[in-house]
This record gives C-alpha cells, sequence and structure tokens, in this order.
C-alpha cells in the first residue's frame, strides 16, 4: 500500500439515484480521505474507504473456499431458494446474479421493488420522460410534486433541473421558474417561486382535474381544485415542464394510483406544450438492477424462474414471500444496510448467504457472510442513474486491496453452473 | 456430434450469390471458424443431399439491444407473460438461459430465436450514444449472433452548432470521434432536426428546408453533412438515414427530395415502406411506391431496406419522438417518451397492423411493392424495422409473400381494399423472387451493403456462417426451421434444434479523425453535458 496520495477523477457517485459523475476521490495511507464535491449524502457514502474483510460460516471464521462450497450446498438444496439484489453492486455483478437465479429456478427481487407502485403505472400506461440533463437543457418550468429533492437527492437541484444554465435556459436558475407542491407533510422545495398546497386526501381528485383541463375539459377555477387548476394552467403556458416526484417510498404510504395520475398528467401536457416526469430513485444501483433483469427476463423486478423461465410476481416480490413463508434459503448480493426493513425482518428466519460489503454485518446473521468491497469505490463496472444513463465505475482503489463482488460471485455462479 | 474443427457440408443445393453460385450443387468446407476451398478426404461430413445451403442471415436493420428497446420490454409485461422462452437444452457449451420473447424479447431469447431463424448478424439501428454502454451490456447479453449497431447522430446539439457555424470538417470528426468512443458501426439520422424541434417545445420538422434553430441548419443541411461525414471517414457502410415524416400520408415527396439531395453520395435509406406514401395529410392516403422504387433503380450509389409491415403485433420503437406522440393521440395506446439529453429521443407505442384496417393494408402492400418492384435485389434488401413493422420472427412469412405469387394474391384478396386504388399490386404483378435473390436480400446484399467482406457469402476466408433449409413447398415453413445452422464453425443449430450459444462478435469500427475535435467537444460537455466527457461512450 502507497503511502503517496492517489487521486481519482471522475468518479461516480452512488450514495443516491443522482449518480454525480464529477467526484474527485483523495486515497491517503489507505483510507479514502476525501471526495470533492459530494453532497453530505455523498461524503458519508464514500466513508473512509474501510470496508471488513471477513469470511464467516454459521458465526465462525471461514476461508473463501468454504464459504463458497456451503452456498453451493444451500441453494442446490433448496426448494424455495430467493436471490436478492441490494445495494452497490455494479450491473455485471447483477448480471451474473441473474443467471444464478434462472440456474436454480428461484425467484429474484431487487431494491427496485420499493418503487413498484411507479414501475407498474408506468407499465400500464408508459411515461412522459426525460434524461436528467435534458431537463437542465429545456425546462422553463419545474414542478415539485410533494418533494424537496434537497433532502434525498441534495445535488439535483444543482446538477439537473434547477440551478445550471441549459441550452434553452441560458440564465440557469433564473429563466426557469420554480413552483413547490405540497401534498400534506411531503412539502416542495422552501426556495420555491410559487407554492400550492393540496390536501393529501385530494391529491388524486387534483390531479384528475388538472388533467381534465389540459384536455379540454373545463375544470370550474373557483371549485375546490382551483389552486392546481391555476397552476395546470402555468403548466400549460410553460415551453418545456419538469414534473418532479419522489418514487421512494415516503414517511407515509401514498396513493398506488398516485403515481399513475402524475404520469397521466405528464403525458396530457404534451399536446399543448412539452413535459416530462422525473421520478426519483434511490442509490446503490438499484436502477441498474431494474435495466438488467427487464434484458435479462423481460421484467423489472419480482421474477420468478420456477417454471423454468421468467415469470412477472408483482405483488409477491420478495417482502411478501419472505412474509409468506415462502423462501428456504436466499442468497442476498449487495450491501445488507441497504435492504428495506421488510426485507431484512423476513430473512431473519431464513438460511442465507450474504455477498457484499459489510454482509458480516448483517443483523440477520447469514449462515454464509462473504464481505466484499462496494462497487465504485473498490471494483469498477457500470451503474446506472435515476434515469437509465449508464456509468462507468472509477474505484478508488486498487483491485487487490479489496475481495471483489464481482469475482466472489462469477465464482459461485460457476460453482452453480458446474456438474453437481 | 460435437463441433469438429473441420467440417465438410456435403452434397447440398448451394446459394451463394456473391460467389456467382445459384443452386449448384456443390460441397461448403470448414477450418475453424472459416470457410476454406478445399479439405482432405476423411474430414467429417455432414449429409445434406437435397437440401438447400446459404450463408447465414444477416439483419441489416433490427431493435434488439439498448436504452430505447429496454424501455419497449419494460413497457410489455403481458406480451412477456405470454410467450416464455424455457432455456434451451444445449448439447454443451455455457448453461442457456431462459428469457420471454413477445414482440421484444429478453437478450438470451433475442440470440436464441435469430440462431434459430438461420440468422448470424444482426444490426441494432438506433443507439443514443449517451446509452452506448448499456447498449454493449445488452448486446453482450445476445447470444449466437455476431452485432454492432448505429449511433444517432443529426439531432444532437454539438453536431448542429458545427453546421450552424460551417464547420464541416469539425463535423465529421465528431463523428469519427464519437463512432469509436462509443464503438459503434455507422452513423444513424433519424428524423433530421425533427426530434431537435420536438424537443425544443414545437412538433416537428415539416420538409427538408425547415430551419431547426438557426437559419443555417436544415435537415438538408444535416443529411449533407452527415453523409459526408461518412464517406469522408471511409466508413464500411454509409449514412444511414430515416427520412422525415415518416407514417405521414405524401412523404413520398420528402423521401425523394432527401434522396436528390444526396444525389451521387453514397447512402442508405431505411424502412423505405414508412416512407413512400402518396396522398396528402388529412386528406388520405395512396400508394407512392413505383415513384420511389423507380428512383431508387435509377441510382446506384442508393441503398434501402424495404421495412415491411406484417399483420399481427409489433411494437414501434423510435428515436423519432414527434412521430410517436402522434400514435398515441391517434391509438390512445401506452406511450413512453424519452427526451435524451443533447442528443436525440425515444418513443414507444405498442402496436398492430389488422388486415381490415386501411391504412395498415396500404403498408403492407406498400413494402411489396417496393419489393417487387426492385430492379436490384443487391440495394433492395429485407427488413421489417424489428418489430416497427413486425418482428424477426415474420420474415419466413415474408419470404413466402415475395416467393409465391399465388398465396401473395389469396392474401391480398383478404385485406382491406379502400386505399390500394394505384397500387402495383392490384395490377396483379406476377415477380416471385427466386431462391438466389432470397440469398441476395437476406444475406449477401445486407452483407456487401454493410461492407462486411467475411459475411453474406460461402468463398474461402468468409466466416463459417452456414445455414441450411430442408425444402418446402411451403417457403415460409421452410424459412422458419433450418435443419443446420453454423455460426463460425459451431454447429448451433442441429437437426432443427438449438443445441449450441456461443458467444457473438462486436462489429464496430474505430476510424481516423483530427483529434483536436476532442477539446472542442470537451468544452462543449463542460458548458452543458450533465456526464463527464470522460465518462461518456463504451471504452472499456
Amino acid at each position: 500500500m502507497s503511502a503517496a496520495a492517489r487521486t481519482v477523477e471522475h468518479a461516480t457517485c452512488l450514495g443516491c439515484g443522482c449518480a454525480c459523475d464529477d467526484i474527485t476521490v483523495v486515497v491517503q495511507r489507505g483510507r479514502l480521505t476525501e471526495a470533492k464535491r459530494a453532497c453530505a449524502l455523498g461524503t458519508a457514502w464514500f466513508g473512509d474507504g474501510q470496508v471488513p474483510d471477513v469470511v464467516r460460516i454459521r458465526g465462525r471464521a471461514g476461508t473463501l473456499e468454504r464459504a463458497l462450497s456451503e452456498a453451493t450446498r444451500l441453494l442446490r438444496e433448496a426448494k424455495r431458494p430467493l436471490v436478492y439484489l441490494a445495494g452497490d453492486i455494479s450491473c455485471e455483478v447483477q448480471r451474473d446474479a441473474v443467471a444464478i437465479a434462472d440456474r436454480l429456478k428461484g425467484a429474484i427481487d431487487s431494491l427496485a421493488g420499493t418503487a413498484a407502485p411507479g414501475v407498474l403505472a408506468a407499465q400500464r400506461r408508459g411515461r412522459a420522460g426525460a434524461t436528467l440533463g435534458e431537463l437542465r437543457q429545456r425546462a422553463d418550468l419545474v414542478v415539485f410534486w410533494g418533494v424537496d429533492p434537497d433532502a434525498r437527492y441534495p445535488r439535483y437541484s444543482a446538477r439537473y433541473a434547477v440551478d445550471p444554465v441549459g441550452l434553452a435556459v441560458p440564465a440557469g436558475r433564473r429563466s426557469r421558474r420554480v413552483i413547490a407542491v405540497d401534498v400534506g407533510d411531503a412539502r416542495g422545495p422552501a426556495a420555491a417561486d410559487g407554492r400550492v398546497a393540496i390536501p393529501p386526501d385530494a391529491e388524486l381528485d387534483a390531479l384528475g382535474a388538472m388533467r381534465a383541463q389540459v384536455q379540454g375539459r373545463t375544470v370550474a377555477p373557483d371549485g375546490p381544485f382551483g389552486t392546481a387548476i391555476a397552476l395546470v394552467h402555468e403548466m400549460t403556458k410553460a415551453r418545456y415542464v419538469a414534473l418532479v416526484a419522489d418514487a421512494e417510498p415516503g414517511p407515509t404510504p401514498s396513493d398506488p394510483d398516485r403515481a399513475e395520475a402524475l404520469i397521466a398528467l405528464a403525458q396530457a401536457l404534451n399536446d399543448p406544450t412539452r413535459c416530462a416526469l422525473s421520478t426519483l430513485r434511490g442509490g446503490g444501483n438499484r436502477s441498474g438492477a431494474d435495466a438488467v433483469l427487464t434484458w435479462q427476463t423481460g421484467f423489472p423486478f419480482a421474477v420468478d424462474f420456477g417454471r423454468g423461465y421468467p415469470t412477472y410476481r408483482p405483488h409477491a416480490g420478495a417482502a411478501e414471500r419472505l412474509a409468506g413463508g415462502e423462501v428456504d434459503a436466499a442468497l442476498v448480493i449487495g450491501a445488507p444496510a441497504t435492504l428495506p426493513d421488510s426485507i431484512a425482518r423476513g430473512l431473519g428466519g431464513v438460511a442465507t448467504i450474504a455477498i457484499g460489503p459489510r454482509a458480516s454485518a448483517a443483523g440477520w446473521k447469514p449462515v454464509v457472510a462473504v464481505d466484499t468491497g462496494v462497487a465504485g469505490i473498490h471494483e469498477g463496472g457500470t451503474a446506472f442513474r435515476m434515469d437509465d444513463v449508464p456509468l462507468p465505475l472509477r474505484p478508488a482503489f486498487g483491485g487487490e486491496d479489496v475481495r471483489s463482488a464481482a469475482s466472489t460471485v462469477r465464482a459461485l455462479r460457476e460453482r452453480l453452473e458446474g456438474a453437481a | 456430434m460435437t463441433t469438429p474443427s473441420r467440417l465438410r457440408i456435403a452434397g447440398g443445393t448451394v446459394y451463394d450469390p456473391a460467389n456467382g453460385v445459384d443452386g449448384a450443387v456443390q460441397d461448403v468446407c470448414i477450418e475453424g471458424d472459416r470457410i476454406v476451398a478445399e479439405l482432405p478426404a476423411g474430414v467429417p461430413r455432414l449429409d445434406v443431399r437435397g437440401m438447400v445451403v446459404m450463408p447465414g442471415g444477416v439483419d441489416i436493420h433490427a431493435h434488439v439491444a439498448g436504452s430505447s428497446v429496454n424501455h419497449a420490454r419494460r413497457l410489455l409485461p403481458e406480451e412477456h407473460a405470454a410467450d416464455p422462452v424455457p432455456a434451451p437444452p444445449l448439447a454443451d457449451g455455457a448453461p442457456a438461459r431462459s428469457g420471454t420473447g413477445g414482440t421484444v424479447p429478453s437478450t438470451f431469447a433475442t440470440g436464441y430465436r435469430y440462431a434459430g431463424l438461420g440468422y448470424t448478424t444482426a444490426m441494432e439501428a438506433a443507439v443514443a450514444p449517451l446509452a452506448a454502454r448499456h447498449a454493449h451490456a445488452e448486446l453482450d447479453d445476445t447470444p449466437i449472433i455476431d452485432s454492432g449497431f448505429y449511433v444517432l447522430l443529426g439531432n444532437d446539439d454539438y453536431l448542429l452548432r458545427q453546421i450552424a457555424a460551417g464547420e464541416t470538417a469539425r463535423a465529421r470528426d465528431y463523428a469519427g470521434w464519437l463512432l469509436g468512443v462509443t464503438r459503434a458501426y455507422a452513423i444513424k439520422i433519424v428524423n433530421p432536426g425533427g426530434v431537435t424541434v420536438w424537443k425544443g417545445g414545437g412538433r416537428n420538422v415539416s420538409g427538408l428546408d425547415d430551419v431547426v434553430g438557426s437559419s443555417a441548419v436544415t435537415p438538408r443541411k444535416i443529411l449533407e453533412t452527415l453523409a459526408g461525414a461518412a464517406n469522408g471517414l471511409a466508413l464500411p457502410h454509409p449514412v444511414h438515414i430515416h427520412c422525415n415524416n415518416l407514417g405521414q400520408p405524401g412523404n413520398s415527396a420528402t423521401t425523394l427530395e432527401s434522396m436528390r439531395a444526396l444525389a451521387g453520395r453514397r447512402a442508405h435509406f431505411t424502412h423505405l415502406q414508412f416512407h413512400s406514401y402518396g396522398g396528402e395529410r388529412g386528406k388520405g392516403w395512396k400508394s407512392a411506391a413505383r415513384d420511389v422504387i423507380d428512383y431508387v433503380n435509377g441510382h446506384a450509389e442508393l441503398s434501402v431496406d424495404v421495412g415491411q409491415v406484417m399483420f399481427g403485433s409489433a411494437t414501434t420503437v423510435t428515436a423519432d419522438g414527434p412521430v410517436e406522440h402522434l400514435l398515441y393521440a391517434s391509438s390512445g395506446r401506452k406511450w413512453v417518451n424519452v427526451d435524451i439529453e443533447l442528443e436525440t429521443g425515444c418513443g414507444i407505442v405498442p402496436y398492430a397492423y389488422r388486415e381490415q384496417a386501411a391504412v395498415a393494408a396500404l403498408q403492407w402492400a406498400v413494402g411489396l411493392e417496393l419489393f417487387l418492384l426492385a430492379k436490384d435485389p443487391w440495394r433492395v434488401v429485407l427488413s421489417t424495422d424489428h418489430p416497427n413493422g413486425g418482428t424477426f420472427l415474420s420474415y419466413p412469412e415474408l419470404i413466402r409473400l415475395l416467393m409465391d405469387r399465388a398465396y401473395r394474391d389469396e392474401r391480398l384478396k383478404a385485406v382491406n381494399q379502400k386505399l390500394l386504388a394505384g397500387s402495383a399490386l392490384l395490377d396483379g404483378l406476377a415477380r416471385e423472387y427466386t431462391l438466389g435473390e432470397i440469398a441476395i436480400v437476406t444475406r449477401a446484399g445486407p452483407a456487401r451493403l454493410l461492407g462486411l467482406p467475411q459475411k453474406g457469402h460461402l468463398g474461402p476466408g468468409a466466416d463459417a456462417d452456414v445455414t441450411v433449409y430442408a425444402p418446402d413447398a411451403d417457403r415460409a415453413k421452410m424459412f422458419a426451421a433450418p435443419r443446420y445452422v453454423i455460426k463460425g464453425g459451431t454447429v448451433v443449430v442441429q437437426d432443427g434444434q438449438l443445441r449450441r450459444a456461443s458467444a457473438g462478435a462486436r462489429l464496430a469500427v474505430r476510424p481516423d479523425y483530427d483529434v483536436a475535435v476532442k477539446k472542442d467537444v470537451k468544452r462543449f460537455f463542460d458548458d452543458y453535458a450533465t456526464v463527464a466527457f470522460e465518462n461518456y461512450g463504451a471504452e472499456p
């Protein structure tokens, strides 16, 4: 390990779905000492680059060789295995993980399941969207629908929709108008140019009224949705509207039909003007899992290979299977810390194999745990931004320092694909 | 039988038009992954007496991998659920993968199904440079077939700026850089300028001389600049053009004007069927196939693929965002639109072509007219613009329509006649494609147009990609299920069953260009892009 500082430029941060790729990472004496331009969330995600390097089998230290043998045995003997794609792994690892699920005739799910309502709504209706850079170039009206991106997507405003100069918005922030829609406690950004308040129980009706208005069915401006109607007038008059909503679950569950109503409004607005719905997604390359599962199986999450081919079980994903006792062995690939509570809880009662960053620290006590590096910090590959833009990962540490998830999962795949 | 490194495909009736072989009984010899002139006696033989031997099929234009295709897949869970693809039982090699089909199959199913059809090469026709890395990853997961992609240019803001500034040389160097950095094979133009107008809050361009932002930038200028760039960079395949006004009545005028704009220059016009309509917007449609194909027949520098419409399910997926918005508005179906920063667009609408629908019947007839009136099959090759006009699984049915006049006439009677007045098809086109001509439009021709000297023929040195069909009077049946398919010397289909799934190779170009352009592009990236210049593209 060299004492000299090492600097890696254009590193991609997977702290949230923004996947900012302008980070300069500095490593000194084996520690990550700085992540320039990273937000607080990103700084925490990079940490100091130290990850445990432990292989644990039934609670005791073991060799990788034995861990892989034990994992192979457990998975081969399982009748209803589940593969779960957690966060902080590359698309390359996700591709191998889907191959494992296919081989096992098991079920596979991912963090994308947390955003299921939005995915399902888009499957019913389609969507009107744009990559984040197009919002930067075009959007002259940005409507934050019940979300302040600063909380969970800290550089969203600075890099994409609001502040930067774009081709059609030469003065950046000053060329745009920002509206905050406060849906109960889910408030838009404080620094908006205008605010609209909508009670949570009126949100769906308001979205429906706005869409009706766009489609030329006039809604009474002095009725209960007057402010929403005034807002949609403004949206219709803008040149390019960015409608921004959070696709990840909030503190209170939203109506499952809300995602579809937002899509429908955004689509309708493309008749009188242009509009893109930007749905905010969390980090750890969860969008990559969605993309990889889609191209390999035809479905974005909650896939079951039990019949020897992929079937789609969007209402019987990992959480439901675990809760229903339908899983007898689970392979979790990725960082256990990124798991939703529902999954982590369910894993407690199942024989599990965990391969990923800090796997040995998983609270649900895996039978086999293999620690690996973090995609984007210790190992390379590809990750997807929340808008499906693929980005290369530039690890700050060399491959020799930390066991990689890529080589570990590949080795497990090869064992499972070998003769029994 | 394992795959031997030497193999004599013995006694078949060979169609190898690139080498002047038209139905001669002769052997085809393979050593390793190449065709060789001769092999010693005693090497393993594949007895194909009585069967038809052709080079492996080459698809010049299909949408099979990448960001837009994956958006389409995600939109179609109902199709995937209805068409499961269990892992095929392979004899050896890497374990097979399961998947799903429908109009936009999963990647593994795509590779298996192409090979099962006797195709060994397919080109993905439209990849946004921003998502090139994604397209390569999907092609890596598409087994057996050799593949590459065309990278989208012509609505990208950097290029339009160069055109506005009269910087033709810099535009060429930029195209050269972009092809290399994305590991692409050719330049694709989709609705030049029209996507930019759509993204900018307008609706579309309407003709070649509409202004796109700067008065110096017009669709005509974009076509000229990029055709010049492709030829100046000495690319193996010329600029691949999806014209303005796709799917509009009267669009043949725009198509012909685009062709004239590039007169004397090499250019490929894709899915010509969608661009060969007469009539007028709001006043009806008719065929203009004869006008368009007459022009193509008279201009040896042009080539086209037809983009035949086939009845049944399809998914329209294109960078032509404004067209998909129109289709959404008129059909009320699901609709995806994704505007892609600084580059292009993406639109998707699942669709179905019905025999009883007047416009679909016209589209079907126009495609067949183009085929049947074409004088030079080497320059008018087969495509359905998969999955836009129909899926690649409909190629055998299309081949039957071309080879079997009685069948075609019978089908013609069953379709809606309302818009067919004036169609040459109604006048009774007697032509029937021969097996030799089918070999041209499905392999030899596309390979030659792509500039792939090792593909589409069976001469010494060619890639050992060979398809063997059992003859059948029902040509659809014959072409749907080859008896043997050999890809790069590996027998992948044996006795009609997929038995091996080797990895395919990537086809990409790396043209020479003046690297000074990189500095200027980087400056543009620093000013506007949300992806670092250094992270752009798809270099490993």
